[in-house]
């Protein structure tokens, strides 16, 4: 985590340049459009186009493999549990069964692992264009770019406190228990028998929560002393002018999300199965 | 926060969403593994908290915030489903906020406060974890049955952490609070 | 410009008014300090100036006030704070935004400016205090002084006639501190502004010029006057306020203090009247006592540490601390000092050399088991309380080693007395004032019976009352054998209080010496940005064969009067 609080890394590519609220829509436009789907050419598509959108970034590799491994193993546990609880889901999405493997109470199927390695990909393609819009937009940017698509900018203004006072919040939270560990509080399995940890953990939400009241109660001053609130529209001094780029990215994706839906209506309405 | 308006958005709470979803986005990292997919994250007793302290409206945006910032840091991709969640969870914290004679500030409740704290957690970790059921089976297209499971892990530890962490926390908080008379110096 | 007449305001939830018949004139283009310890009222008066009283914090309110001949009652916080700007005392609270630059321009956003003339503005006020090239940096890059520089930029940018500085050198280190009151002096005489200074560092802040002091203390005024004037009567000791160290020695020395002598500032005083006495006060100065030679507890060898392998942020340091006694660890931020503290509490690990407990080397013991050995106390006593009770809070170390109930009551019953809680061992923490809040800490860390205790900036937050109780407890505990290492940016507590003082600065121990020989030492002071003690300016003023030798007299001379009090 970077002091900003966000994994923000900083480049100079097209979509670092792009603004805030455009990368919003994108990664809106993307979601939406996963989520329509269950259908693995289509998933297939989008990986593609969305891994060489995440190379054009120039994102550190190294920052992301982690992540990557992170969804990797998500996968397979979930993978592995579809299996086990519902072997022959698949057939209830195609209507027929081909058995593949005896696992006991039920077999295995087909269909189900065709359908597993469908959610896979589906789960993966959400990945590049999250990886995109988390490691290419500036924390500052985030609660203009809020406001510019329509959020009111109090709520908006809430995210950036939270970005502000996260470093903030994390370094009280490591004082807190470091100072109880010397006290010979642990918090780690094999410190304490698990009832005691739970009690542990309860004492540091106490200083953990009467410092947030205090600093909510500092931070809200000095904001209404500086004027905040003032008018019902305010400016963002980390705002820019939407450029000629910004406009046809958004069109794309307004224009992408209404094909996806018309796809979805009227072409790859279920589950794909080829066999 | 005089009055007790649910759309009061004065600075104060601006702020309060702001460092409450800071406090829970970060918190969010932590939790014990008590099975496959499933974790007990303490930080949801901060929901049951702010919600009091709060009300509704800032409690389901301390959640919802929190939450996506959480995923945003952690950098899998964001679980709208399970933000949603977390929003409903602050959502149904909030509504004892509302309830006649209960100010976690002056520390004023009554017995009735504590078992509405509880019962709308519950309700709140029931909704809450309900629609992020649905909403995985909807979007993502995942197993209905297998969903019903994960559902049930999540459920039951959120409701661990609002009766074993949430309650005792803000009790702890209300006697406190409770204006201390009595106070005598003792020999 | 800002009028007080028979001012009075009580909080809603209290039953007595915090501020009593207050009677002040501030004019146009003064520079004013309000002075007074804790509790005085002082923050509270602010809080009238500003606004957040009545807007935020509700209550009574009885007499006038007024702004520009107007009265404030029926404006908006907004109206006044195009008036008044006002810079908090808690440095992180007043920087709202992510980035230098957004944080200027929070004014101009609230205020629906366009674009591109706020980036101009912010620039031009942050030119204006030199932090131009920091403008992308976020404020975790920034140190304290630089922090408080920005949020400056920002309320000059309001164009506010009033500028109100609410405890300003509370966070800072003592070089930051005299910047900063420089900085404050500047923009007073550039822009004729009105300042309103609130403090209890009363030296610090006069080292500038400051047209009028306004002393408080409980709800009330209790004189106004110039700093001539107050400095030469004993209206600050009489309110639990600390006076210039230079003219505490003038009064030892048995000087006749007048308004006349130009007390205020060291270089303009009259000095030759004083010459004499001082100098045969210098001369009474017994020989001072040699520290015996005691075993040493704590010895660290030759300490390394790299967070990563580019940056050694601990490089090569090595010191001691002996039983009973209380080493102050002192140096500019960034130095290392916290670091170091980390390495002894076993937080983080040393990549090379030793520490030494004992003559046992401690490296293999986790941080629990070190901290039996070593207690650690926080700056703000808020983070490490983590019970509601009194009882429950000193118990907790105990009960979790797994102690019998009979004995973990035995201790604690023997801590609190020792701490002088225990006519409160029944209180909830909430109900305790900032200072016993502070006792509790101490008393739960000296409850796991500790050899060492290491304490950060043990007075923060505290006015001189109450930072001399609490000094002299700990004296008091260093006496029974118990050692202290103080991590702090208090010159006034390194002189008084400990016999030792090891400063580091960039990550190596350049000086490991008596306070006052340390504090007297020109190159050391210009490396870790601490300030010279007007005491041993004064003494150089004279001509007094030895620095030295004058402060530490006066610290000898100080306890004395301090014990038969």
């Amino acid at each position: 985590m970077s002091k900003m609080g966000t994994l923000y890394a900083p480049g100079d590519s097209v979509f670092h340049r792009m603004d805030g609220s455009i990368k919003m829509l994108l990664f809106a436009a993307w979601t939406i459009t996963t989520f329509l789907f269950l259908d693995l050419r289509v998933f297939i598509v989008m990986l593609l186009i969305g891994t060489i959108l995440l190379l054009s970034a120039k994102i550190p590799f190294r920052q992301i493999r982690i992540l990557l491994w992170v969804m990797i193993v998500f996968n397979v546990f979930n993978t592995a549990f579809i299996i086990l609880i519902t072997p022959t889901y698949g057939s209830e999405l195609t209507g027929t069964n081909t058995p593949v493997l005896n696992i006991g109470y039920n077999t295995i199927n087909l269909e189900t692992l065709f359908y597993v390695l469908t959610l896979t990909a589906k789960y993966l393609t959400l990945l590049p264009v999250s990886l995109l819009f988390i490691f290419t937009t500036h924390p500052s940017k985030f609660a203009s770019s809020l406001n510019r698509i329509g959020v009111p900018y109090k709520i908006a203004y809430a995210v950036n406190i939270a970005f502000r006072y996260i470093p903030d919040i994390q370094s009280e939270f490591r004082g807190i228990t470091n100072s109880m560990q010397m006290r010979g509080i642990g918090f780690r399995k094999g410190d304490a028998p698990f009832t005691q940890r739970v009690k542990n953990v309860t004492s540091i939400a106490i200083p953990m929560l009467y410092s947030s009241l205090q600093r909510i109660e500092v931070v809200s001053n000095a904001m209404e002393l500086r004027g905040f609130g003032k008018h019902k529209r305010r400016t963002w001094y980390a705002m820019e002018d939407l450029r000629a780029m910004d406009y046809t990215v958004g069109a794309l994706c307004i224009l992408v999300t209404a094909s996806a839906i018309w796809l979805k209506i009227g072409v790859l309405s279920g589950f794909w199965y080829p066999f | 926060m005089n009055q007790k308006s649910i759309f009061n958005f004065s600075t104060l709470v601006v702020v309060a969403i702001g460092i409450g979803a800071a406090l829970y986005g970060f918190l969010g990292f932590f939790g014990f593994t008590v099975g496959p997919a499933t974790w007990i994250k303490p930080a949801v007793a901060f929901l049951t908290i702010f919600g009091a302290l709060f009300g509704p409206v800032i409690g389901f945006l301390i959640g919802f915030i929190g939450h996506v910032i959480t995923d945003l840091m952690s950098g899998g991709g964001v679980w709208w489903g399970w933000a949603l969640g977390s929003g409903l969870i602050g959502l149904f914290s909030g509504f004892v906020y509302l309830s006649k004679g209960f100010n976690v500030k002056a520390g004023a409740y009554a017995k009735k406060h504590l078992y509405q704290i509880v019962a709308f957690g519950f309700l709140g970790c029931l909704v809450g974890m309900g629609e992020a059921t649905i909403f995985d089976v909807l979007f993502m297209g995942e197993p209905l049955d297998k969903m019903l499971v994960q559902f049930w892990g999540a459920f039951l530890s959120n409701i661990v952490v609002v009766a074993i962490l949430g309650l005792p926390i803000i009790l702890a908080i209300l006697r406190v609070n409770k204006k201390s008379t009595n106070l005598t110096i003792e020999k | 410009m800002i009028s007080f007449q028979q001012f009075s305001f009580q909080y809603q939830k209290l039953t007595e008014p915090t501020l009593r018949n207050i009677n002040l004139e501030i004019q146009p283009g003064e520079k004013i300090l309000i002075a007074g310890p804790s509790g005085s009222g002082k923050s509270t008066l602010a809080h009238c100036i500003n606004g957040l009283i009545p807007f935020t914090y509700e209550g009574k309110i009885e007499g006038t006030m007024t702004i520009n001949g107007e009265p404030t009652t029926g404006k908006s916080i907004f109206e006044i704070s195009k008036t008044v700007g006002t810079i908090l005392q808690d440095l992180d609270g007043q920087f709202i935004g992510l980035s230098v630059g957004e944080d200027v321009a929070f004014s101009f956003e609230n205020d629906g400016i366009p674009r591109k003339q706020m980036r101009e503005e912010v620039e031009r006020a942050l030119t204006t205090v030199n932090m131009l090239p920091f403008i992308d940096q976020s404020p975790h890059d920034l140190s304290g002084g630089q922090k408080q520089r920005v949020s400056l930029a920002g309320i000059l940018s309001t164009q506010a006639d009033i500028l109100l500085f609410d405890e300003p050198l509370a966070n800072l280190d003592p070089a930051s501190g005299k910047q900063a009151m420089q900085m404050i002096d500047d923009i007073h005489k550039q822009t004729g502004k009105t300042i309103i200074i609130i403090e209890h560092r009363i030296e610090d802040v006069l080292e500038q010029p400051i047209d009028r002091i306004v002393v408080m203390s409980e709800g009330e005024i209790q004189a106004i006057g110039t700093p001539d004037e107050i400095l030469a009567s004993d209206v600050l000791r009489k309110h639990g306020l600390r006076e210039p160290l230079y003219i505490e020695a003038l009064k030892y020395a048995g000087c006749e203090l007048s308004t006349a002598d130009k007390l205020a500032q060291l270089n303009n005083m009259r000095l030759p009247k004083f010459e004499h006495a001082l100098e045969a006060w210098y001369e009474s100065a017994a020989a001072s006592t040699e520290v015996q030679n005691r075993e040493p507890l704590l010895d660290v060898q030759n300490l390394r540490f790299a967070y990563d392998e580019a940056h050694e942020v601990i490089r090569g340091v090595s010191f001691q601390v002996h039983e009973g006694e209380i080493v102050s660890l002192l140096g500019n931020n960034g130095a290392g000092k916290s670091t170091l503290s980390h390495l002894i509490m076993g937080i983080v690990r040393q990549t090379s050399g030793e520490i030494r407990l004992q003559g046992e080397d401690i490296r293999p013991w986790n941080i629990r088991l070190r901290g039996e050995k070593i207690g650690y106390v926080m700056q703000n006593p808020n983070q490490m309380i983590t019970q509601h009770m009194i009882w429950d809070e000193v118990a907790l170390g105990l009960t979790v080693r797994g102690m019998s109930k009979e004995i973990v009551d035995q201790k604690v019953e023997h801590v609190l007395r020792i701490c002088g809680l225990y006519p409160y061992r029944n209180w909830p923490i909430s109900a305790l004032s900032y200072g016993q809040k502070k006792r509790v800490t101490i008393a739960a860390v000296l409850a796991m019976e500790p050899k060492l205790i290491i304490l950060d900036e043990p007075t923060a937050g505290q006015d001189y009352k109450h930072y001399t109780e609490f000094m002299e407890f700990i004296s008091s505990l260093s006496q029974t054998g118990l050692s202290f290492i103080f991590i702090t940016h208090d010159m006034h507590l390194a002189l008084e209080y400990t016999d030792r003082a090891v400063v580091l600065s960039g990550g190596e121990v350049i000086a490991s010496d008596r306070v006052a020989s340390v504090l007297t030492n020109a190159e050391v002071i210009e490396r870790a940005n601490l300030k010279e003690t007007s005491l041993s300016m004064l003494s150089r003023m004279i001509g007094l064969p030895s620095a030295e030798g004058f402060v530490q007299h006066f610290i000898n001379y100080e306890k004395k009067v301090k014990h038969h009090e």
